[in-house]
């Protein structure tokens, strides 16, 4: 049997490389794991409004610690695709090679694209309702300025929110049209200010206590909605509405909290680093250390979060603020104001410097949310119609702008009727939130899915890559972990479709969610099949686009 | 430039297929080979660098095992079978190996002169058979593969083509052929100066001689190919990682977590394709930027390159006279 070890032995033969080799040295996982963090939104409140009511009695550290767990085999799994196929640029891709064409573009398109709107309306809530509204009343307590809380109550409102998700994708469109290298220089501002805000909201929440938490509340809710004594009324409405502030543990409910963390961390794969094509341990190193990485890092930061607002706000706390979310109830908000993470922060200071600065850090990650949804949608589009099962005008490229013009308006264009629905019909943003995170996961779970089957159905693709020489009890370690994270994938996947307080199912006589997620996959089969159908018009075969050529 | 709408014509329908950058990768030509009939085309166009860039030593011990580094890590293997299992991984990368004792490792090690000539020697070695069997499953067809030269590619190794070459394989690079009766094709594999100082490199105004001195043989642009190795500048499909020189090798510059793109095409090109409106621009050099822009009434495509993974990315054109009624890329 061939044994290996590694290549620094000194008495072992190295190899002869070109030195027009177009060799590359590896880039440092650190750089690309700051930006996966980002791009899994820290920010991202549901764990911490959500989880508290829909399931009372959960833990929130123990259940984002499951969603760690579940998610890490598939996140690592990535690393043998990203490492296996380094060029090919992401899910669509990885099951087209797998599964065929027609059902890596049925579910990329259906499941993801489609549903990537979804999170364009989402971004542009985040910008308004944890973004301008908090900084608002914020600076209304803090300056004793009734305008702003005027603004901020009108930030938070369906109008407010349309209005502003609109001017957050319109801009984003704009500013990625432009270049994508604009984007980048705009970026290094989200970062610093992104990490500013969640360490400033920590510091307030670990230097406060539940006591020091309802007086504040209370001052500024008199100061910015002239409500007294706010968390008196707000806990008594919450009772009311079946809130237990002091709920018994459940492990069920815990359990439960794992698929709604998963809207943050199921976001680990989202940008697999493009590798070198001379493919060596390093770079196979780097992919697992970048996902590994920053998995840990979101996951250790959504920990402290909950560990701060039980230190800072308390249980009671969390579960009026909860209740104003999952429940409605009116008393639970400030003049329709949820209240999200970063609004019960700003509650407890009184600078209006450290305000500016938490609604800052959120209002940049919101726009970058939006921004990472164009980029990602507009590359899998692009790539669609390369492979002719869109119209070609989605990858035509501007000679002005050198970009994707048309992808990206009509992916503007796709979005706005999804804004107004998202901020209009009843149950959209609360009940419906996380269908996205269903959709995105299910996509992502049937990557997990053809990593694990990469050894079988793409062999020679397998064994040329750094991964393969990784077996447990010589069966190929992505094999297993990829069949883990498919498991615990569809574990979550299943959770969205069945258990009520996820959303989907919440309302057993109303089948619109289940219509809407079936009906986004028969739309993006309709597609495949027309253009399929259209393309063969024309003499083009599409299969081509997948079909391997036997090389004997 | 034109300004009016070519004509649809009402000639045959030519259709080839075009990929570029297989840098050595065994399965990848083969796949290019059965590309003809597998994709029913009349023609095969490679746009060059086929050469690969790594040997792979594989040494016999005295203990009768053989050694060898495998993606950074030392293997050891005790038979024949094993050595064969290496060597098709290898032949997947675009690798090449050599086989030899450990007193001819180290006498070539330390010689940059000895690894030039052996990286010519596998290279021609490689090249020649994957002429022989582009001539053999050809043979009977009336199928042509026409081969031109990459950036990467040294001159000496280009020669092979021209040598082995009989019947169905037409040595292109720097030439104008004819396709058919009807389209021609120019080729040119030079590049724009590169961090690695390829060997076939030119600054821009140098390129532009080149193209020049092939345009003046070339009746009608609006039924010529262009096979230019380098992408058009700014393009899109000349966007790869900008790179720090100053280390070596050269690391991507990163700036706000993200490596930095630009544009690293050939404004000689870009300008040759804006003046003479040729059929279809072919290009590769830049493996992950597959794409298609247009030019007036020319379009320009890079189907990109996956050869380290055995996927022969390509691209389908069908022309009639003096039109592409369309192109289609592939993944195989």
């Amino acid at each position: 049997m061939a044994e290996t070890r590694s290549a620094s032995s000194p008495q072992g033969p190295g190899v002869f490389t070109r030195k027009s080799s177009g060799l590359v040295r590896v880039m440092s996982p650190r750089s690309a794991i700051i930006y996966n963090i980002l791009t899994m939104g820290i920010i991202f409140p549901w764990t911490f409004v959500w989880a508290p009511t829909a399931f009372q009695g959960s833990n929130l550290v123990i259940g984002l610690i499951i969603a760690f767990v579940f998610e890490l085999p598939l996140a690592l799994s990535y690393a043998w695709l990203a490492s296996a196929l380094p060029r090919s640029g992401g899910d669509y891709v990885f099951q087209s090679r797998t599964f065929g064409g027609g059902f890596g573009f049925t579910v990329v398109f259906g499941l993801f694209v489609v549903w990537i709107l979804q999170w364009v309306a989402l971004s542009g809530w985040l910008m308004a309702v944890l973004g301008i509204a908090p900084l608002m009343f914020g600076l209304s307590a803090t300056t004793g300025v009734a305008g702003f809380a005027t603004v901020g109550a009108w930030a938070s409102g369906s109008t407010g929110i349309i209005i502003i998700s609109l001017a957050n994708a319109l801009l984003s469109m704009i500013l990625l049209i432009s270049g994508f290298k604009n984007y980048v220089r705009f970026q290094i501002v989200i970062f610093i200010s992104v990490l500013l805000a969640f360490a400033i909201m920590l510091v307030l929440f670990f230097t406060s206590n539940p006591q020091t938490f309802t007086t504040h509340i209370n001052s500024f809710a008199a100061t910015t909605a002239g409500i007294k004594d706010f968390m008196g009324s707000a806990t008594a409405a919450a009772a009311h509405a079946g809130v237990n502030v002091t709920p018994p543990a459940t492990f069920f409910g815990t359990l439960m909290v794992a698929p709604i963390a998963w809207t943050s961390l199921q976001w680990a794969t989202y940008s697999v680093e493009q590798g070198s094509e001379v493919k060596n341990a390093h770079s196979f190193k780097n992919q697992v250390v970048i996902l590994a990485g920053s998995l840990i890092a979101v996951t250790v930061l959504l920990i402290l979060l909950a560990l701060g607002l039980q230190h800072g706000v308390g249980q009671k706390g969390i579960m009026v603020a909860s209740s104003g979310y999952w429940l409605g109830v009116g008393e639970a908000t400030l003049n329709g104001t949820l209240l999200m993470p970063n609004l019960l922060a700003i509650v407890l200071t009184s600078s209006t410097v450290l305000v500016v600065l938490i609604g800052l850090g959120y209002m940049l990650n919101s726009f970058q949310i939006v921004c990472n949804c164009f980029i990602g949608t507009t590359r899998i589009l692009v790539a669609q119609a390369l492979d002719g099962l869109l119209p070609s005008w989605f990858a035509q490229v501007s000679p002005r702008w050198k970009t994707p013009v048309n992808a990206h308006v009509a992916y503007f264009i796709a979005s706005i009727p999804v804004i107004f629905a998202y901020n209009l019909v009843s149950d959209w943003s609360t009940r419906w939130a996380l269908g996205v995170t269903f959709a995105n996961g299910l996509t992502l779970t049937l990557s997990g899915l053809a990593a694990a089957l990469l050894p079988i159905r793409n062999r020679a693709i397998y064994e040329a890559s750094p991964g393969s020489r990784y077996n447990l009890a010589r069966f190929p370690l992505v094999t297993l972990l990829g069949g883990l994270g498919f498991i615990f994938g569809m574990f979550m996947v299943i959770s969205f479709l069945v258990v009520k307080g996820l959303g989907l199912a919440f309302n057993p006589d109303d089948p619109t969610s289940y219509l809407l997620v079936i009906g986004s996959v028969v739309f993006a089969l309709v597609v495949y099949l027309l253009m399929r159908w259209h393309r063969s018009r024309g003499g083009v075969n599409v299969s081509h686009a997948f079909s391997e050529i036997p090389p004997e | 430039m034109r300004l009016l709408k070519r004509g649809t014509g009402s000639g045959e329908v030519t259709k080839i297929f075009y990929a570029t950058d297989l840098h050595g990768s065994e399965v990848t030509w083969r796949k290019f080979v059965n590309a003809a009939r597998f994709y029913e085309v009349d023609a095969l166009v490679c746009g060059g660098d086929l050469m690969g860039k790594v040997v792979v030593p594989i040494v016999r011990r005295a203990n009768g095992r053989r050694e060898a580094d495998f993606q950074g890590r030392l293997t050891t293997f005790d038979d024949d079978a094993e050595v064969a299992s290496l060597t098709s991984r290898l032949a997947t990368l675009g690798q090449y190996w050599y086989e030899c004792d450990e007193d001819e490792y180290q006498h070539i090690k330390g010689d940059e002169a000895e690894i030039e000539r052996l990286f010519t020697r596998l290279a021609k070695e490689r090249l020649g058979r994957w002429v022989e069997l582009a001539e053999e499953r050809l043979a009977g067809t009336h199928i042509r593969c026409f081969l031109g030269g990459g950036n990467d590619d040294t001159d000496d190794v280009l020669a092979v083509l021209d040598q082995v070459s009989k019947d169905r394989v037409v040595a292109c690079e720097g030439r104008l052929v004819e396709l058919n009766d009807r389209h021609t094709m120019v080729s040119l594999g030079y590049s724009t100066p590169t961090p690695w100082k390829t060997p076939r490199e030119a600054s821009d105004p140098e390129l532009a001689v080149m193209i020049g001195e092939l345009m003046t043989k070339v009746e009608d642009p609006s039924r010529c190919i262009f096979n230019f190795h380098v992408p058009p500048l700014d393009s899109t499909l000349d966007t790869c990682l900008q790179l720090d020189e100053s280390v070596w090798p050269p690391t991507p510059i990163i700036r706000a977590g993200q490596p930095v793109e630009f544009g690293a095409g050939s404004g000689a090109v870009r300008d040759a394709i804006d003046e003479h409106q040729p059929l279809i621009g072919l290009h590769g050099h830049i493996h992950e930027s597959r794409g298609s822009a247009r030019y007036g009434h020319s379009q320009a495509v890079n189907p990109g390159s996956e050869y380290g993974e055995g996927v022969l990315r390509g691209v389908i054109v069908s022309l009639r006279d003096d039109k592409v009624l369309g192109t289609q890329f592939t993944s195989g």
